[in-house]
């Protein structure tokens, strides 16, 4: 078992680096496409985590040359609204900075304030460790991480776990890394509330909501992956939709387009059987009607249901 | 003070070597990791060979993916019993097994006592014999 | 019957002499049954004879068959009873245009009602029983046997098994270190004890009597018994470790093997030694004793060598192994590839998978012909003893692994600087060489290298190195594969 890392061994001065084949040696790019081809849009995002890809590349480079020495801070902060990817992009995080030999492992640990806190006195510590311990050589992603913080309450245990993962996110910047995620206004109070939080983390990247052509295109693939269609009067009936839904309230981006979906699934069955008689073809199995589009409550009454749904009882009559 | 050649407690898989080295003690844990074995650390203050039940540093610890977290465990434990023996354990659930498979010391006092061997005289030319701790002279807690 | 060969009804039971093969012997269509025993001999028939013939003879004599047709067949359910030999082949490597005479394997099936559950007596009574000196082949061997769960079951297994005698002696992880007492005879009782000590102290997990240390002039066993106790449990206190020693209760008879083994007891000892002479029932008894009352039973296989070693005719070890787990016993000495005693890697090794799996697949590259599910049987822990040194340890834990008793008699006792620093440089040399390979580094061509650097800070391995770096037993060895592995593409 060698004691030092290979990467420690220092280059001369003017030694020549490329750039470009250690980009390849790394196998980053593979990720970077990953990700390009599994999410619509979010430019802005997939430029961000290209630059930090490019940052940690050429700091590997400043370290063969002795330029730098510490392991940099890499805990990063997503924001933006439900549905627009922070998980799936952390995933590929996870991968790159595994390619690029910051985490050893690569895998992701996705927790919330549940899984960090406990109800009783003594519970807590225990519980943020154990996720900690498992989150070590990958990516700890805390999904709306500012409720670990109730300022109204005195004695929330939250603020405990809090002050752990601070530790950690400082003594063991070689064996974790964290991403933050949460909607962007409560995120930004949390950090105003927890400087030390904001000190420690280093990217910020913000995700835009999808526009409506974003989401159609979405919906498109989510459909070409089971194996359905819109018909041409369904797809704009599905553009509609979509401009109307993302006025309401619950709006979840590709999420809620996901649901969406299914519901339409479920009323073309529906509207299948109803016409039970005829002889169906293939096209007829596959294919989304407008009808199945248009019966949705968000249509008829320009409103979700108290489950924030778009009505699932309307698909029986 | 112990008489054995190395003048320690010899239990465990590497007592005879240098005392492992934190990279050293990473890649036994890495090895047991491969394996999918769990890993636990215990602490005790009377190294008696059939002590068998050293206290838990908390459950034997699954599921973890990377070595850092069994070894922050461990430094947690020798910063809370520095003067006590902790070893490591890992555990095997496979059929056929579903027991210890490694074990090695990684903490020590500073003074081993070692241990009394009493023998009891009794019919003819039999003898009982008893290993006797010489920490358990003194209460629990107070011994090294 | 749909076989051809056999005759039927009245011709088949006419007085006189029938081949064994019409008598329903010879039965090529057979399906082995899950609850068949099944054995695989190898055959070397007499000139010109028929080798299905002679395969069919072995199943015959082995089973229900005399040498000439009996009416009394009729009043059983004989076609039941015979054994079915099913298949014959060529011996790969033997036969017209090698060197070697033609030789057979045979594969015979046995019901599972020739056989009293839980007796190997009465198995190796009908499986190895009359068959050897029949006329008909020249020489005959018993290569492997498949036990049927539903037979194994009926079996104890081994008193203690691997898992619990690490869990009772409190060491995992690596193989355990013994050593033999030498000169095996003529030590006192006390002088005797002194090497125990030196060697336990030293760092060994145990010692062992030899297989001829019984109740001599020179040392009554009682002597023995005691001496070597004070030593393991001294050595015990020295070192905060269980020790022991391997007391050989061997004796003329069961009573007074008993009264042997409850002295031992009675002395705290964790083991105690049997020789394979004793017999399948004695062993068998000794294992019972050995379940109900704690202890870890050790055999050693004195004699074996008097069947097992030559190709042609006898029984292959792997054999006894089989027969030794059902019997019970805790350690077996299997074999060290690189030692003093006959050896060959790929066919001990299938020796230590016969003893140590849960599930033994077919092998044919280790000698193992049949798949053999073990039944949820305890594991049987082989010993390597015989002509092993600490510079060979990289070798050991390569091809033995970690579940294996390494015993360095000579390589302890007879090191330049006593006994106690014989047992150092052994445990040094297993540590660093455990520590290494869990490291992951490779052994197999770093292990030298390994030894070195440990022996820059241990003077007794140094010593130990320097003394015997040359010794090794290289010759060829008598019991090897008959099917080479070919090397294919996906490894």
């Amino acid at each position: 078992m060698s004691e030092t890392d290979p990467l420690l061994a220092i280059l001369a001065d003017d030694a020549p680096v490329n750039l470009e084949a250690e980009f390849e040696s790394s196998n980053v790019k593979d990720v970077l496409d990953k990700l390009d081809r599994e999410l619509i849009g979010l430019k802005p995002v997939k430029t961000r985590i290209r630059e930090i890809a490019a940052l940690l590349l050429v700091d590997r480079l400043r370290k063969q040359f002795a330029l730098t020495s510490a392991t940099p801070t890499l805990h990063m902060n997503f924001t933006g609204n439900p549905g627009t990817g922070k998980t799936t992009v952390a995933m590929r995080m996870a991968e790159i900075l595994h390619r690029l030999g910051y985490v050893r492992e690569g895998h992701l640990v996705s927790v919330t304030r549940d899984d960090l806190v406990g109800q009783y006195i003594g519970h807590t510590a225990p519980k943020t460790k154990e996720v900690i311990k498992k989150a070590m050589g990958g990516v700890l992603f805390i999904d709306e991480a500012y409720y670990l913080y109730k300022p109204e309450n005195e004695r929330d245990y939250g603020a405990e776990s809090i002050e752990i993962l601070l530790q950690v996110m400082e003594n063991n910047r070689d064996d974790l890394v964290v991403i933050l995620a949460g909607y962007k206004d409560r995120m930004d109070k949390f950090f105003h509330s927890n400087p030390g939080m904001r000190s420690r983390v280093a990217h910020h990247i913000d995700f835009p909501d999808y526009s409506a052509d974003e989401l159609l295109h979405i919906a498109k693939l989510m459909l070409a992956q089971q194996n359905y269609r819109f018909s041409p009067d369904a797809e704009k009936a599905f553009f509609n939709y979509i401009s109307i839904r993302m006025t309401l309230e619950h709006f979840a981006n590709a999420r809620s387009v996901r649901n969406a979906l299914d519901r339409a699934r479920l009323r073309q069955a529906n509207r299948l059987f109803a016409n039970a008689s005829k002889s169906l073809s293939k096209t007829d199995l596959m294919t989304l009607e407008a009808e199945d589009i248009l019966a949705s409550r968000v249509f008829v009454e320009g409103k979700l249901d108290m489950y924030g749904d778009e009505g699932s009882d309307i698909i029986a009559d | 003070m112990m008489t054995n050649p190395n003048g320690i407690v010899t239990q465990g898989q590497f007592s005879f070597l240098p005392a492992l080295t934190d990279v050293q003690i990473t890649a036994q844990i890495k090895y047991a990791l491969k394996h999918g074995w769990a890993i636990g650390v215990e602490y005790t203050d009377d190294a008696h060979p059939r002590n068998t039940y050293w206290e838990m540093f908390g459950n034997p610890m699954f599921d973890l993916k990377d070595a850092a977290g069994i070894l922050l465990e461990i430094n947690n434990c020798r910063k809370t019993f520095p003067n006590h023996y902790i070893r490591v354990t890992a555990f095997s659930s496979l059929r056929g097994v579903e027991s210890p498979t490694m074990s090695y010391i990684v903490n020590r006092p500073k003074k081993e006592p070692g241990f009394g061997l009493v023998r009891q005289e009794s019919d003819g030319r039999n003898i009982r014999y008893t290993i006797h701790s010489y920490a358990t002279d003194k209460p629990e807690g107070e011994r090294y | 019957m749909s076989n051809e060969t056999m005759k039927e009804g009245k011709e088949r039971y006419k007085a006189g002499v029938l081949p064994y093969k019409k008598m329903g012997y010879w039965q090529p269509d057979y399906v082995p049954k899950d609850t068949d025993i099944l054995s695989m001999f190898r055959i070397t028939p007499q000139a010109g004879m028929d080798p299905e013939e002679v395969a069919a003879a072995v199943a015959g004599e082995s089973s229900t068959a005399t040498w000439t047709v009996v009416w009394t067949d009729r009043l059983t359910a004989c076609e039941l009873y015979r054994a079915k030999a099913y298949r014959c082949e060529l011996v790969p490597n033997t036969g017209p245009g090698t060197k070697t005479e033609a030789q057979y394997f045979a594969y015979i099936a046995y019901d599972l009602d020739l056989f009293e559950g839980g007796s190997i007596a009465n198995l190796t009574a009908s499986i190895i029983g009359n068959v050897f000196g029949m006329k008909a082949v020249k020489a005959l061997r018993l290569e492997d046997m498949r036990i049927p769960v539903a037979y194994l079951k009926t079996f104890q297994g081994p008193a203690t098994g691997v898992i619990v005698e690490r869990e009772r002696l409190d060491k995992f992880g690596r193989p355990l270190l013994g050593a033999t007492t030498k000169p095996k005879l003529g030590l006192s009782g006390r002088n005797y004890g002194r090497v125990v000590y030196e060697a336990l102290k030293g760092g060994l997990d145990f010692v062992k009597d030899d297989e001829n240390i019984n109740s001599q002039p020179f040392m009554h066993w009682r002597d023995r018994f005691l001496y070597c106790m004070e030593a393991v449990n001294k050595a015990s206190a020295a070192t905060g470790e269980v020790k022991g020693h391997y007391l050989n209760v061997t004796a003329g008879t069961m009573e007074e093997m008993y009264k042997r083994a409850e002295f031992a007891k009675s002395l705290g000892s964790v083991i105690i030694m049997i020789d394979l002479v004793i017999g399948y029932t004695a062993i068998q008894s000794m294992a019972l004793w050995a379940r109900q009352n704690d202890m870890i039973l050790h055999l050693h296989r004195a004699g074996n060598s008097t069947y097992s070693r030559q190709k042609n005719h006898g029984m292959n070890f792997r054999v006894i192994c089989k027969w030794m787990r059902m019997a019970g016993v805790d350690h077996i000495h299997a074999g060290t590839v690189v030692g003093k005693l006959e050896g060959d890697p790929m066919m001990i090794r299938g020796f230590y998978d016969t003893l140590l799996d849960t599930h033994t697949p077919q092998q044919l590259e280790k000698g193992l012909f049949f798949e053999q599910d073990w039944a949820s049987l305890n594991k049987c822990l082989p010993v390597a003893s015989g002509g092993i040194h600490a510079g060979q340890m990289h070798q050991l834990l390569t091809y033995l692994g970690d579940d294996v008793v390494l015993q360095f008699g000579g390589g302890t006792i007879g090191h330049p600087q006593g006994i106690q620093a014989g047992a150092v440089a052994n445990r040094v040399a297993l540590e660093a060489m455990v520590l290494a390979r869990n490291e992951g580094r490779d052994i197999w061509n770093e292990g030298p290298q390994i030894l070195l650097d440990a022996a820059k800070w241990c003077g007794p391995l140094r010593a130990a190195i320097d003394t015997w770096k040359d010794i090794s037993f290289n010759y060829e060895s008598t019991d090897t594969a008959d099917f080479v592995p070919v090397a294919t593409g996906s490894r």
